[in-house]
């Protein structure tokens, strides 16, 4: 579903090039500054590519139609402008993908993808391969591992292994046997993500999903179907293998929220008043869910006490909403290419999400198009018209920056350490994405 | 398809039922079931005799020595009164979930739409105990045939029923993932070709049907992934997560038509493996696929590969995880995976052969162009392929009646015949490796009812 896609093309631990480890320093440096150390070994070439490939990341043009809300304006979608924009100040503070926050600038120069660069660079490569383990038929194995091109953004391996690492920390406890674990669990974490996806598009009958054809646009709608259960069950052979009760039942959690997520989704009874509590529940299960209770089983795995768990089921909780209000807000203000599928997409399906709620306040007129799911003519163009005119996306905006402020609060309670800011640095990419 | 077959053995039971047990007023149903299927009975029960007198008439002469029957039925209600309280999926817990309610309402919408899922609901709700998808009584026999280990505590047990809890949750968990299974088959491709000329809603009604098939399904399989979570032996998840990857696995294999309905494989194109050697799962490690290569070509391998990732594979897997959570030793968990695997696929064998009793084909009644016969007779026969490559947009575009015939002709039939009397025979012999008592008396009547349909 549109709501569930982490769609966009975004750097995270490399796939092209497998071979290279990442030269940078990972704490306080500033990657756009590479300068690679003769003494490493590497061509120099290859570790140019590598920098730029990092940068590709930044390579995004803002949503021109709405320049207020989201400040600093920067366009940098040239390779060739790379030099220019790393030398400016504010790509020494920002992360790849992200645009300077608008609070105070944080104090840690931090990107999370490059200090995990150890856990996510063959993330994808070993989903691939556990899929690939688990059939003889190989159309299967294609379909299951479709979505598994390394061109999605990564976030919930990012964020579950972040938290694992800040967890260890914080436990004084970085075996490496655990790391390993955690890594399992971040790799359910993004598989579980993927059935979804699949199984979205079979619901969903859309075309595209990170700007190339979805899947049941190619392959027959059975299989597709067949593919995510498969995927499911390859997930969750894996995590049996962790040996851990505790783990198991946190992680099908999240299952169980899905479904019941995309249940509510159907469902259009509840009143005006029940709207706004129906939408964040549904945002909880389809969304948060995964991310908080993947967070929280890291920790159940360290053997971490019930307060780190908490904090670590209610930091992903945090982030898990506001990635999706940012979600919902950019399927208004974002264009086709940067989304990689359709804007309003959320209108066409139907969906009042956050922004259309908020706009109901100013214009009741949309209360009637909520209920009938926007299905007459004309409806999902007046109605994105009308929540341009409000407040709807300023105040969906400021909803997931309180979560995201409240995220970092609860980061701060695990000690300090780089993974603990890299947790800080996530709730700022998660506010000023832009795709 | 199986569906379909499955549904007119029962018809025919029922037809004669009445005719063998004149006497036995107490003719038991499945209480369950009663609520819902009432009416059904009330209507079905009109038929039989109407049936029933009417064949009388004609089939006296052949009815005059009536071979020893096991009645199925009764073979079913007694097994059920001997694990407790039926498991079908039924159970009110189930229904009155949010989510099934709300699945129930949105089902309405669909009441005379052409989709599939509507006759996947139709059969479980009105057939879900009579025709064997009662996979959880099964589990639930093995594991009280097999006992528990004397270290299981004893509030981990139903005791008035000689099970454990745990094991009755799993032997849910087995129904759901088989529901799920069906369920998520029942999703149409609406890619293909022969959609494509659909008016508008007819879209729009499969289209909606796919969506509420495709979570109803997911529903259940998250359920049950939650369920045996809930079991804490993380050697029971693996092995039945791996039977949902079985299932999937199952819809890959060959060729297969737009609604991705299998087709056989041309003969000839594997060469045939000089030893025929049983190929099964890798029992130290649940991840490796069914190696179905080694078999293709080969028909009844071939056949016993497609169906033990349908069917048996779930059924075998449940029976063995039942006794890992009674705590019984790895040999015996190997024989209840053997039971239940040579069980549904006898049972497969039987429904298999079910299109072909009679003379002609019934109208509207078709069978899978994978089954025993078909593929029997292809061996036989290679040239009727070139009546099977009709269908490879569509297996509706084959002349059923006509294959019916071949076959009818051939000696498939006989060899499918031998195929389930094997797996029965395999089933029975697992079976004598557990302690003689009623429940395996049960399984064992269950076997002979099914020997006889």
């Amino acid at each position: 579903m549109a709501c569930l896609s982490t769609s966009g093309r975004v750097v995270c631990g490399s796939r092209r090039q497998q071979t290279h480890k990442l030269l940078y320093q990972l704490f306080g440096s500033r990657p756009g500054l590479t300068n690679p150390s003769p003494s490493t070994g590497f061509n120099p070439p290859k570790v140019q590519q590598q920098a730029m490939r990092l940068f590709h990341g930044l390579s995004f043009s803002m949503g021109k139609d709405y320049p207020d809300l989201l400040q600093s304006s920067h366009k940098c979608s040239h390779n060739l402008e790379y030099s220019q924009c790393s030398t400016t100040n504010k790509r020494q503070h920002s992360s790849v993908h992200t645009q300077q926050p608008a609070g105070p600038v944080r104090e840690f120069q931090i990107d999370p993808y490059i200090i995990l660069d150890d856990d996510l660079k063959y993330f994808y490569d070993d989903v691939r391969y556990l899929l690939k383990s688990g059939t003889s038929q190989p159309e299967l194995d294609t379909i299951a591992s479709y979505y598994f091109d390394g061109q999605g953004k990564a976030l919930r391996p990012m964020v579950t292994m972040l938290m694992a690492k800040a967890i260890n920390y914080h436990l004084n406890n970085e075996s490496h046997q655990l790391v390993h674990k955690q890594r399992q669990i971040a790799l359910f974490s993004e598989m579980v993500h993927s059935a979804s996806l699949v199984h979205d598009d079979v619901i969903d009958q859309s075309d595209f999903r990170r700007g190339k054809p979805s899947v049941n646009a190619l392959w027959n709608h059975k299989k597709v179907t067949m593919a995510g259960d498969y995927i499911l069950s390859i997930a969750s052979i894996m995590i049996a293998r962790l040996r851990s009760d505790d783990v198991t039942i946190v992680l099908s959690q999240i299952l169980t929220d899905l479904v019941q997520g995309e249940f509510m989704q159907l469902g259009s009874r509840e009143t005006e008043n029940e709207r706004f509590a129906h939408y964040l529940t549904k945002t909880y299960r389809k969304t948060a869910s995964l991310i908080a209770n993947a967070l929280k089983a890291t920790a159940v795995i360290a053997q971490a006490d019930d307060n780190v768990a908490e904090v670590a089921f209610q930091y992903g909780r945090n982030i898990g909403l506001a990635f999706q209000l940012v979600d919902d807000m950019l399927d208004f203000v974002s264009s086709t290419e940067q989304m990689g599928k359709p804007t309003a997409a959320d209108l066409k399906l139907g969906l009042a999400t956050a922004p259309v709620l908020f706009a109901c306040e100013k214009y009741p007129e949309l209360n009637p198009m909520v209920m009938r799911r926007f299905s007459e003519p004309g409806d999902v163009e007046r109605a994105f018209e009308l929540v341009h005119k409000s407040h709807g996306l300023e105040q969906t905006r400021f909803l997931a920056k309180k979560h995201c402020n409240e995220a970092i609060r609860l980061a701060q309670e695990l000690t300090e350490s780089p993974y603990q800011k890299g947790l800080q640095v996530v709730a700022d990419l998660v506010i000023n994405r832009m795709k | 398809m199986y569906r379909a077959s499955g549904l007119r053995i029962m018809q025919q039971l029922r037809r004669r039922i009445p005719s063998e047990m004149q006497g036995f007023q107490n003719f038991k149903v499945a209480p369950a079931l009663q609520t819902f299927t009432f009416q059904q009975q009330q209507h079905q029960q009109d038929r039989w005799t109407a049936t029933s007198t009417a064949s009388g008439k004609h089939s006296s002469p052949q009815v005059a020595t009536p071979p020893p029957r096991h009645d199925w039925n009764r073979a079913v209600s007694e097994a059920e009164r001997i694990v407790g309280y039926p498991t079908s999926f039924l159970s009110l817990r189930w229904l009155l979930s949010d989510e099934i309610a709300n699945v129930a309402l949105h089902l309405r919408k669909l009441v005379g739409s052409a989709h599939p899922l509507m006759k996947t609901a139709k059969h479980l709700l009105y057939n879900g105990k009579n025709t064997m998808q009662a996979w959880g009584l099964i589990v639930l026999l093995v594991s009280k045939a097999a006992g528990h280990a004397p270290s299981v505590p004893d509030v981990e047990q139903d005791k008035s029923a000689g099970v454990l809890h745990s094991q009755r949750a799993l032997a849910e968990v087995t129904e759901m993932i088989r529901i799920s299974h069906l369920v998520h088959n029942s999703v149409v491709n609406l890619q293909s070709s022969t959609q494509a000329g659909q008016d508008v809603a007819t879209y729009d009604d499969m289209s909606f049907g796919n969506k509420i098939g495709l979570l109803t399904g997911d529903y259940l399989l998250g359920h049950s992934s939650a369920e045996l979570a809930n079991l804490r032996n993380q050697e029971v998840v693996e092995l039945i997560s791996s039977a949902v990857r079985d299932f999937s696995e199952s819809e890959f294999i060959g060729e297969r038509d737009e609604q991705n309905n299998p087709l056989p494989y041309k003969p000839g194109t594997f060469q045939r493996p000089s030893l025929s050697v049983g190929v099964d799962f890798n029992e130290h490690d649940v991840m490796t696929p069914m190696p179905i290569a080694q078999v293709l070509g080969n028909p009844e391998e071939e056949w016993e590969c497609r169906n033990i990732l349908n069917a048996g594979s779930l059924l075998g897997k449940s029976c063995q995880a039942s006794l890992k959570l009674a705590g019984q030793s790895e040999e015996l968990q190997r024989h209840a995976y053997r039971f239940g695997k040579h069980l549904a696929l006898a049972w497969q064998a039987c429904l298999d052969a079910e299109p072909f009793q009679c003379p002609q084909l019934p109208l509207d009644v078709t069978f899978s162009l994978v089954s025993a016969p078909v593929l029997f007779h292809l061996e036989h026969d290679p040239g009727m392929y070139a009546q099977l490559e009709a269908g490879k947009q569509s297996v509706d575009n084959i002349d059923y009646d006509k294959i019916h015939k071949a076959i009818l002709a051939g000696p498939a039939l006989v060899k499918t015949k031998e195929l389930q009397r094997k797996h029965t025979a395999a089933a029975l012999a697992v079976l004598q490796h557990f302690p003689a008592t009623d429940a395996r008396q049960a399984l064992e009547n269950i076997i002979l009812a099914m020997q006889d349909l």
